[in-house]
């Protein structure tokens, strides 16, 4: 009896045969136990080497403008009146550095930023775009890839003790991907009203006890289901609670005690900017801001006037409070979004998609200020010099953080992934 | 032993499943011993009427029948006959058996006990968990058939609306405000209540959708192709996510990687709707490609400068921002009005180099294209869609209610599965099987998901003896452990909170937004528009935006129960979606920015709530329900039994019974309350099992 008889003729049900056999007999799946021995090998051999000249980030905030911002407004403005609409340009506290005329107070800043205008991606539909830049990774339907805060939790190890590594405010929920659950960021949707139900309502030797309870009668369940990640991430998720409910950090949170807290606006992007400094003072590593609304299909100009003062203000004062606190040159803040937009305003007065070029702003660990990296051509539409892709961009911050971009992270079915995809790191727009 | 190989199959199913029946009716018998076979027509009054094999039908009293068979009608009376039901349960059992013996799997997992069977189908089809009486009641029920019986109970009940509504929220995006201008969408959100409320069939439904014509007081069903409104392209892309099961969006800018689809193929699909008019405003002119300003539909000419000029004469001062800005959205809501307007026509985006400005005109991505009839773009794509020869149409949304019972779905990813499908699941019979049986039952999604409640496989437990994604086609030996979607897990905690009382709650349901939107321009005189406008702008006054609720309230107020500060209101009835900061979203309600866009992933902050949040302190504070039922229980077994009956809906093993006594011994009441509160912290309530 041959193979080819008894499971079929095509490939696919030859190897569905062969692993069902694998399994029934020997009770393991070839691709998953051969995998992670793999992986297990490479792993073992490779030593990680901090990229020269990168490093000096410790921390990173990465503020993500979702729905997809516009560049000609804001850091790539054109000379073309009929491209610009009615946003005019101004100048840097820099030469040669122009911003769209509402970034007044982050063209002060100019000297301590770098800009990329010559970023360009593939896709076009928000939710895909967004995907790759949070992750590096396009979206795929059999793999979930992690943000950068659990990427760099697993590379660098855990570092804080009590407050999580990494945090993404102004969104309800987060994930690892392919990571551990444990790994997740702690999601704070609403920071101004901070960590909610953190209050004890019981004192705390009888919450003890409650907790010792759950967690006995809750063993046979998560035992039981131990082939799934989600009930044992639970258990984690307990722990880690437990603890930060009972740790002085929780007081970070907390923003009513700010004393200057509406110089960043009393808004989510504000406050929540204000929370991403806070938590980097305290050692938190990843902190991603984000921040929606930036759509701008309809009515560009009415849009932009909502959107673009609380951003100018809450980004120009992020960067020069880091700055004064001495935490500028180990703290990266990085700002993007889905895609640009386009150039010509539409029968409705908004800009559509453009993801063929679109630009993202830097500052702060290692970044040497004042400079423009790339550009797009005349009108805006497609890549001037020097393209950037995502991975590339993704590399960049990267290499800012010290991550050796040649060392392989394992998913659980043993498919390895380096940061950023093997971009290249834009190293010129350091110092 | 090729002999063997052969037959293998074949005697593994054996084991498990007997081959499915081929006679489906059922067989009544007589209080003296008759027998009669026929199906179930219709119980009126006292009166059961059958219909024979002979397609004719008979009335006579049900006391006439044994005991049994009353309760076969009474159950009937609630979905319907079971013979059909049944025969394809069992079909697919006998279809997932076999290729499950091929593949070296003996049997479906164990056949779930009573209380996690009671528990599941609950949160599978009600949405919530079962109160402590109701999972008494079904404990303690007799009938052979009170498994059938609570399925189709449950099928039949307000409950069923609700969640699947959450999923259809989910996966068609629905927000009742922010989408296009400020138009409140609350009618579109009560129609896709009503529909579902009604088992409208879902082939009609989204035919409604396709076509439908006026703004969303004419009809509500133009919800759907106002949700994209100003965006064609985005639109016609969500459109083949939900509706075909195929993500064309990249396709916008470059070539489908794994599909032979062209980016000039996705345009000339998208051509469908080149000449849907969505709203009022500028659009290209067919002809040239310049921009051109488009009026009121059905409206006399000038209709809309005309009102302005009525208004301005009535006291409304445009020199006043907030009147002005007022009187255009309400114009601008009665405005995303949707007709077809052979004057307009969509094109390529200029950014696309090679073809950028040209007209495409419409055809499908697969299939016969639909031509040469009087029919009109969008209503010629809606047949296409819903044909009975369109396989991938009727497979999509079997795939998707699949993944509704079993937690995964047959193929996937469920917005974007492959052309050649078959070879992509590790089921491809059943699948076929489950399109077939979606164009049998005309598209009623209640007695498909009743098929698939009514297998052997879906009432095993879920899988845990092995990874179900292990890089392989799961088989489906049963279903997968799945965590409670951010609804569930909301409307079991209001069931803690306030009890099974939740069902009958209901918020606003945009009937007061409807009727101010349902303008006709042709008879309907300046003087009556103008009265809608008042009362729009003074229901705007009461806040910044006309929320759902809020818009409805003046005409309906319902009576909305509040406890520890928390509106008694299910998920599907408040607002859509809840706000970022909610216990909702927390739990991973879906923002609706794109299709399936829930997240089941665990946080610290759905922990925190738990442990902290509002709910819990109802139960475990000084004024809990949990306790106020429970003390008044003779001894602290039943107690204990009762905690977990309200918490978990399941029986306490041996040594949990003693944990709990112990707690209870020390500490009397307050150890219900330690109980409780530990149960509720348990991974184990967030899960189905």
């Amino acid at each position: 009896m041959d193979i080819k008889e008894l499971a079929g003729n095509s490939d696919q049900s030859r190897r569905q045969f062969i692993e069902q056999t694998a399994r029934a007999s020997l009770g393991v799946s070839v691709a998953g136990s051969l995998g992670a021995s793999l992986a297990a090998r490479a792993e073992e051999g490779k030593e990680k080497t901090t990229p020269e000249g990168g490093g000096k980030a410790k921390s990173l905030i990465y503020i993500y403008c979702s729905g997809g911002m516009t560049h000609l407004d804001t850091f790539d403005p054109k000379e073309k009146k009929e491209v610009m609409g009615d946003t005019e340009v101004i100048n840097g506290n820099v030469d040669g550095m122009r911003f769209g005329s509402h970034l007044k107070g982050v063209a002060q800043q100019a000297d301590k930023i770098a800009v990329i205008n010559s970023m360009s991606s593939r896709n076009g539909a928000h939710a895909q775009a967004r995907y790759q830049m949070m992750t590096g990774y396009n979206q795929r339907a059999t793999i979930v890839h992690p943000h950068i805060g659990p990427w760099t939790e697993k590379y660098f190890g855990k570092r804080g003790d009590l407050l999580p590594d990494s945090v993404i405010i102004n969104r309800g929920t987060s994930n690892s991907g392919y990571l551990d659950p444990a790994m997740s960021p702690l999601p704070v949707a609403n920071p101004e009203a901070g960590i909610a139900n953190s209050t004890l309502t019981t004192t705390e030797e009888r919450f003890a006890k409650r907790m010792d309870m759950s967690l006995d009668i809750g063993k046979n369940f998560v035992d039981k289901y131990q082939h799934y990640a989600s009930p044992k991430g639970y258990v984690e998720f307990y722990d880690q609670a437990s603890r930060l409910l009972r740790s002085e950090e929780l007081e970070v949170f907390d923003l009513s005690t700010v004393d200057d807290r509406d110089k960043y606006g009393m808004n989510s992007l504000g406050q929540g900017c204000l929370l991403a400094r806070r938590l980097v003072e305290n050692g938190v590593r990843v902190v991603e801001v984000h921040c929606g609304g930036w759509d701008m299909h309809n009515d560009i100009q009415g849009s932009l006037s909502n959107r673009l003062p609380p951003f100018d203000t809450a980004v120009s004062n992020l960067i020069a409070d880091l700055d004064t606190l001495g935490l500028l040159e180990s703290t990266m803040i990085v700002v993007g979004g889905d895609f640009g937009r386009t150039s010509r305003i539409n029968d409705r007065g908004g800009r559509d998609h453009q993801p063929a070029v679109f630009s993202t702003m830097f500052a702060g660990g290692g970044i040497r200020g004042g400079q423009v990296y790339g550009s797009s051509d005349a009108d805006g539409r497609r890549v001037g010099d020097k393209a950037v892709s995502v991975e590339d961009f993704h590399a960049t911050i990267g290499y800012g953080m010290g991550i050796d971009l040649e060392y392989a992270i394992y998913s659980p079915s043993g498919r390895p992934f380096v940061f950023g995809n093997h971009g290249k790191p834009v190293t010129s727009i350091f110092s | 032993m090729k002999l063997l190989s052969r037959f293998l199959p074949a005697l593994l199913v054996l084991v498990f499943v007997s081959h499915p029946v081929s006679s489906s009716a059922r067989t009544w018998t007589s209080t003296d011993g008759k027998k009669l076979e026929a199906i179930f027509e219709k119980l009126d009054g006292e009166m059961i009427q059958l219909r024979l094999k002979n397609g004719q039908s008979v009335k006579f009293p049900i006391s006439r029948l044994v005991r049994e068979d009353h309760e076969a009608a009474e159950r009937f009376s609630l979905v319907g006959d079971d013979a059909m039901t049944v025969y394809s349960a069992k079909k697919i059992d006998y279809l997932l058996a076999t290729n499950l013996g091929r593949n070296g799997i003996r049997k479906f997992n164990d056949r779930l006990p009573d209380d996690l069977f009671v528990r599941r189908v609950y949160l599978d089809i009600i949405g919530r968990i079962p109160t402590r009486e109701e999972f008494m009641k079904f404990a303690e029920s007799a009938r052979k058939d009170k498994r059938e019986m609570l399925i189709d109970e449950l099928l039949a009940s307000s409950g069923r609306t609700s969640h699947l509504f959450n999923y259809f929220a989910d996966m068609y995006r629905l927000k009742g405000s922010g989408v296009a201008r400020e138009l409140d969408y609350a009618p579109y959100l009560q129609w896709w209540r009503d529909s579902l409320n009604e088992n409208a069939p879902y082939d009609e439904m989204v035919r409604e959708m396709i076509t439908a014509e006026g703004n969303i007081g004419h009809n509500p069903a133009i919800g759907f192709l106002e949700r994209d409104e100003g965006m064609e392209f985005d639109a016609f892309s969500n459109f083949g996510q939900v509706m075909m099961g195929i993500d064309v969006s990249c396709a916008q800018c470059h070539d489908h990687p794994f599909e032979e689809w062209t980016m000039a193929d996705f345009y000339q699909m998208a051509a469908f709707f080149g000449q849907t008019q969505r709203s009022t405003g500028r659009y290209a002119a067919a002809e040239t490609g310049r921009s051109m300003s488009v009026g009121m539909p059905n409206a006399p000419k000038n209709w809309s400068s005309d009102f302005r000029k009525y208004a301005e004469k009535n006291g409304v001062d445009f020199k006043d921002r907030r009147q002005s800005r007022s009187f255009g959205y309400f114009v601008g809501a009665l405005g995303l009005n949707v007709t077809d307007n052979e004057a307009i026509e969509i094109r390529i985006p200029n950014t696309i180099d090679e073809v950028g400005g040209q007209v495409m005109s419409p055809m499908t991505l697969y299939g016969d294209n639909p031509s040469g009839s009087s029919m009109s773009r969008r209503e010629a794509l809606a047949e296409w869609l819903t044909s009975r020869t369109n396989e991938r149409f009727a497979v999509n949304i079997a795939n998707r209610m699949w993944e509704r019972a079993f937690g995964k779905a047959l193929v996937e990813p469920v917005i974007d599965f492959p052309m050649d499908w078959e070879s992509h699941t590790g089921q491809p019979e059943v699948l076929k099987f489950l399109g077939q049986e979606m164009m049998r039952v005309d598209y009623d999604l209640r007695e498909f998901m009743r098929i698939l409640y009514y297998t052997q496989a879906y009432q095993g437990y879920s899988t845990f003896d092995r990874p179900v994604d292990d890089g392989e086609h799961y088989l489906f030996q049963g279903p997968v452990l799945r965590r409670l979607r951010a609804e569930q897990a909301w409307d079991s905690l209001l069931t803690l909170a306030y009890g099974a009382d939740i069902d009958n709650v209901y918020g606003g349901d945009g009937s007061f937004l409807k009727e101010l939107m349902n303008v006709d321009f042709e008879k309907d005189s300046m003087e009556d528009v103008f009265a809608k406008f008042e009362a729009y702008r003074k229901t705007r006054n009461l806040g910044s935006k006309i929320l759902e609720d809020k818009g409805s309230l003046v005409a309906k107020d319902p009576q909305i129960p509040v406890v520890n500060g928390i509106q008694m209101l299910r998920a599907s009835r408040i607002a859509q979606p809840a706000a970022q900061s909610s216990l909702l979203s927390s739990f991973g309600q879906s923002d609706r920015m794109v299709t399936d866009n829930h997240s089941y992933d665990g946080t610290v902050p759905q922990v925190l709530a738990l442990m902290n949040g509002p709910v819990t302190d109802r139960l475990t504070g000084s004024d809990s329900k949990v306790v106020e039922d429970l003390s008044q229980f003779d001894g602290p077994d039943d107690m204990v039994r009762g905690v977990f009956f309200t918490m978990l809906s399941r029986y306490p093993t041996e040594e949990e019974l003693k944990k709990g006594l112990s707690i209870i011994e020390e500490y009397g009441e307050d150890g219900i309350r330690d109980l409780s509160w530990a149960l509720l912290n348990t991974p184990e309530f967030l899960f189905v099992q």
